[in-house]
């Protein structure tokens, strides 16, 4: 019996040390620590895969980036003129459809081999031909070996968008002998995903040491790096909900936080930096013109209506400081996107003669939305009621229909909305992305707006998707926004801003539009 | 328990002379497992349909909008996960699967469920385990200190703490203590499992505190414990209250007993009567909280988990959840079902051990 007590009050004892335990063990900071610098980057995993192939969601363009090189990049934040990587010159030729790359000499991948023509060929007709998320990129494009130092990608039609494509982290090179080793093919039938998710076949300055989907990925300077050595010689990702992010770069547990909100950011203590940039996203309004969808939404007077009667500086207000209200639906910035001074204001006036003359008295419509989604730390769920104050003041009754974002996407997809929120970011940082808002594309048939609805802004696309040179594409592809924003079903509204915290010790963060954050350009104060 | 004045329990039993054939233990074993075998196949019928029934599309969770624009790109991707398959086929191949130990591929990392699950649920199960041990001391201790101190001072306050573990959401209390200890007071450590920059310790039992004792690193260790108190302690907030509540009034009961009386009144020793006696028979009322508590602390695990960056499975059910990764949430509800399962058996199979009056049928 003696041992029984015994025992409840050795457990007893275990227990009260063991939160005794828990209130001594405060951590060091993380960077200090072993001679080695590391740093703790908390960011909300959207992460699929580390195989560059398939990568296609933000986080997993941070570690692409960071794991792998690829033919051009940007310099810095700048995405208007891609700038030579493993490549070091590139050439358009007259036609636009063939693309010449001389190879640059010297690279070498994480094993100490060199980055060779058959690697790049590898590379690309696997993300091509494996039929991957991101495999649209290199649609059509045919990739082929001129010699050991040359790559020639040839298109069916004039594609000047190609040196803008080819900086994705999607496009990375892959070491192809290792790969191959592990799986890699060049069809559907590929397995090394597997593979690379455990260990990099990149030349880029960081390798894989663990990875992990939904916790944590940790990377490691590679030793054999060709280039600059990165200031960091390990990196660790944490996947960390905004709220926690936030008190984790606060304390010191972590260096850069990625995914705060503008009320987040607001009362950061000034030991800390942040950056806030409007983000390449924009969000929108969709009005569905099919007339089997609705028969509010179609009328033209109707979307004049809410055009006029969004309270676009109420709505920036919302979305916080750094963001900005979108002109067009190109993001501010890409080549050809609408100025500043042309952004929306509400005419609310306007609005309620635009909906007085569209005959249709007081109408009520749906709007559909992803209800748990977040742009840069925005949600859509306050938005959507915003707009549906605002047009209530219009005389437009705004039936809210939110959905789990795998849900709404079904409709929206399908083109069955009457009405819809959704935000578009570039699929690479050109405007001809963007051609895909006009009748019978993909975006513009979810909006139910078929080929042949509008002659006017048909042209005006054909014309932007045609001009070539800097210049002739600016004014193409500013005509054909203003076309959208006077006959389209698409109401831009706003760019959130992307806020991202750092630690006084970190240098030379800027967000990218594309990887969001460079790993290997941060440098240490 | 009332008609036994004299004996403490172990009470006689009442059908002596009817020896059981098998040993009751074992027959009663045997039938649970298969049982628990019916049970979990219910469980996979369950998760799958549910799952299926959720409108939206995992093709849409799991590919770009560019992607989902080509029709060969989503045909080639339901096809490798076996979705082009009629729904009544997906079941069987799932369940055929799950016959030769095969949870099936997860959608989102490309990997075996069942490696996945090895990864994922040792982080639970530590912090659950730690959780789990915290609330069954603190709860019984606390329960019976009220109970002895009816209506005194203690007595009040450990009400007062059962009703706030009880009533407070977990959620809310996580974040709340991540904020006062680890930000305001910076007691504790940040988000994860162990320090970033001790790294983890090498893998056996994936329990990251004894993985740092196997490998003889302290600095591991007393990382991971520290990393290990807050949310462990806030996971069994709610279990501790439970447990003191029904502890005191299960002893409560017991001390009005005739026999308590009858104990102290010959002159045994405060201590004996309140473990042999009075204890002894409180347990188990406690013992039947105690496992339908700890079944909650699972889905508690959910929410701690997310505040705390803790990366186990109530994070790996969140992530399958949203992008609708059908053999994950299946593999991850075939583990919770699994544990349940083992929680009753044991819940069960204690009843005997407490109580010799409890036959294992």
């Amino acid at each position: 019996m003696a041992t029984r007590s015994q025992t409840a009050a050795l457990l007893l004892a275990g227990a009260l040390a063991l939160a005794a335990c828990g209130s001594g063990g405060a951590s060091p900071s993380p960077s200090a620590s072993g001679g080695s610098r590391t740093l703790v980057i908390d960011t909300s995993f959207d992460l699929k895969t580390a195989d560059p192939g398939r990568t296609y969601e933000p986080t997993g363009l941070i570690v692409g980036k960071a794991v792998y090189e690829t033919l051009l990049t940007f310099d810095g934040a700048d995405v208007t003129k891609p700038v030579p990587a493993l490549a070091e010159s590139y050439e358009l030729s007259e036609d636009g459809r063939t693309l010449t790359l001389k190879l640059r000499q010297g690279a070498t991948f994480a094993d100490g081999s060199p980055v060779t023509a058959d690697d790049v060929v590898f590379s690309l007709t696997r993300v091509r031909d494996m039929k991957g998320t991101p495999s649209f990129l290199l649609d059509g494009v045919d990739v082929a070996k001129t010699d050991d130092s040359t790559i020639t990608l040839t298109s069916k039609t004039a594609n000047p968008t190609l040196p803008f494509i080819l900086p994705n982290p999607a496009l990375g090179i892959i070491n192809s002998k290792l790969a191959q080793q592990h799986g890699a093919t060049t069809d559907p039938q590929d397995k090394a995903e597997q593979y690379l998710n455990s260990s990099s076949a990149g030349s880029g300055p960081y390798q894989i040491e663990s990875f992990n989907v939904s916790s944590q990925v940790t990377l490691k300077a590679n030793p054999a790096y060709h280039g600059t050595k990165p200031a960091y010689d390990r990196v660790v990702i944490r996947n960390v909900e905004a709220a926690t992010q936030k008190l984790n770069v606060s304390r010191g547990d972590s260096q850069i936080a990625l995914n705060l909100s503008g009320d987040q950011v607001a009362g950061m203590p000034a030991t800390l930096q942040v950056t806030k940039t409007p983000s390449a996203n924009v969000i929108f309004l969709l009005a569905n013109q099919d007339s089997a969808v609705s028969g509010t939404t179609t009328n033209a007077k109707f979307v004049e209506a809410v055009r006029k009667g969004v309270d676009y500086a109420g709505l920036l207000e919302l979305a916080g400081e750094g963001s900005a209200l979108a002109p067009g639906i190109i993001p501010s910035q890409l080549l050809g996107a609408l100025p500043a001074s042309q952004a929306p204001a509400r005419d609310l006036e306007g609005a309620k003669a635009a909906l007085a003359a569209s005959g249709l008295g007081n109408p009520t419509v749906k709007l559909e939305y992803p209800s748990e989604l977040t742009v840069n730390g925005l949600s859509f769920q306050p938005l959507a009621e915003r707009i549906q104050a605002n047009l209530k003041e219009v005389g437009i009754t705004v039936d809210l229909q939110p959905a789990p974002v795998t849900t709404a996407l079904d409709n929206y997809r399908n083109g069955k909305e009457e009405m819809g929120l959704w935000y578009w970011g570039p699929d690479y940082p050109d405007p001809s992305d963007y051609l895909l808002f006009l009748p019978g594309k993909t975006v513009g048939l979810r909006a139910g707006w078929k080929e042949g609805a509008s002659k006017e802004v048909e042209e005006s696309g054909e014309k932007a998707a045609a001009a070539i040179g800097d210049e002739a594409r600016t004014a193409a592809y500013a005509d054909m926004q203003n076309q959208l924003n006077a006959a389209g079903p698409f109401v831009p509204l706003l760019q959130p801003s992307q806020n991202i915290v750092t630690a006084a010790s970190v240098t030379g963060l800027a967000y990218h539009p594309v990887w969001t954050v460079d790993i290997a350009d941060l440098g240490v104060k | 328990m009332s008609d036994t004045p004299d004996s403490p329990p172990p009470v006689p039993d009442t059908r002596a002379g009817r020896r059981p054939k098998a040993h009751p233990l074992a027959r009663f074993l045997v039938r649970r497992v298969l049982l628990a075998l019916l049970m979990a196949w219910g469980i996979t019928l369950v998760t799958f349909v549910l799952t299926n029934l959720v409108p939206g599309d995992p093709v849409a969770a799991n590919l770009g909008q560019r992607a989902l624009g080509d029709p060969a790109i989503v045909a080639q991707w339901r096809a490798e996960h076996g979705l082009d398959q009629p729904l009544w086929q997906q079941y069987l191949i799932h369940l055929q699967g799950l016959l030769h130990g095969d949870l099936g591929m997860s959608q989102q990392s490309h990997r075996p469920v069942s490696e996945d699950l090895a990864e994922f649920v040792p982080a639970t199960l530590e912090l659950a385990g730690a959780a789990i041990l915290v609330s069954l001391v603190l709860g019984v201790a606390f329960g019976v200190v009220a109970a002895l101190r009816r209506d005194r001072l203690s007595d009040h306050a450990l009400r007062v703490l059962s009703l706030i573990g009880i009533s407070v959401p977990t959620f809310w209390l996580a974040l709340v203590a991540f904020y006062v200890f680890f930000y305001r007071l910076q007691l504790t450590p940040g988000s994860g499992r162990v320090d970033v920059a001790l790294g983890p310790a090498p893998p056996v039992t994936g329990l990251q505190t004894v993985d740092a004792l196997l490998a003889g690193r302290w600095d591991i260790f007393s990382s991971a414990l520290a990393h290990l108190a807050t949310p462990a302690l806030v996971l069994a907030l709610y279990t501790i209250g439970l447990l003191t509540r029904f502890t005191r009034s299960a002893v409560l009961e017991v001390l009005g007993q005739d026999y308590v009386r009858a104990a102290r009144a010959k002159g045994l020793p405060g201590r004996v009567v309140l473990f042999r006696y009075v204890l002894r028979s409180a347990l188990v009322p406690i013992i039947t909280v105690a496992g339908l508590a700890f079944g909650s602390l699972l889905s508690g695990t959910v929410l701690v988990e997310a505040i705390f960056a803790w990366p186990g499975i109530g994070q790996y059910a969140y992530k399958s959840a949203t992008t609708l990764d059908l053999p994950a949430v299946m593999g991850v509800g075939l583990v919770v079902g699994a544990v349940y399962l083992v929680i009753n058996l044991a819940v069960d199979v204690l009843y005997g051990v407490i109580d010799p009056r409890v036959r294992l049928r």
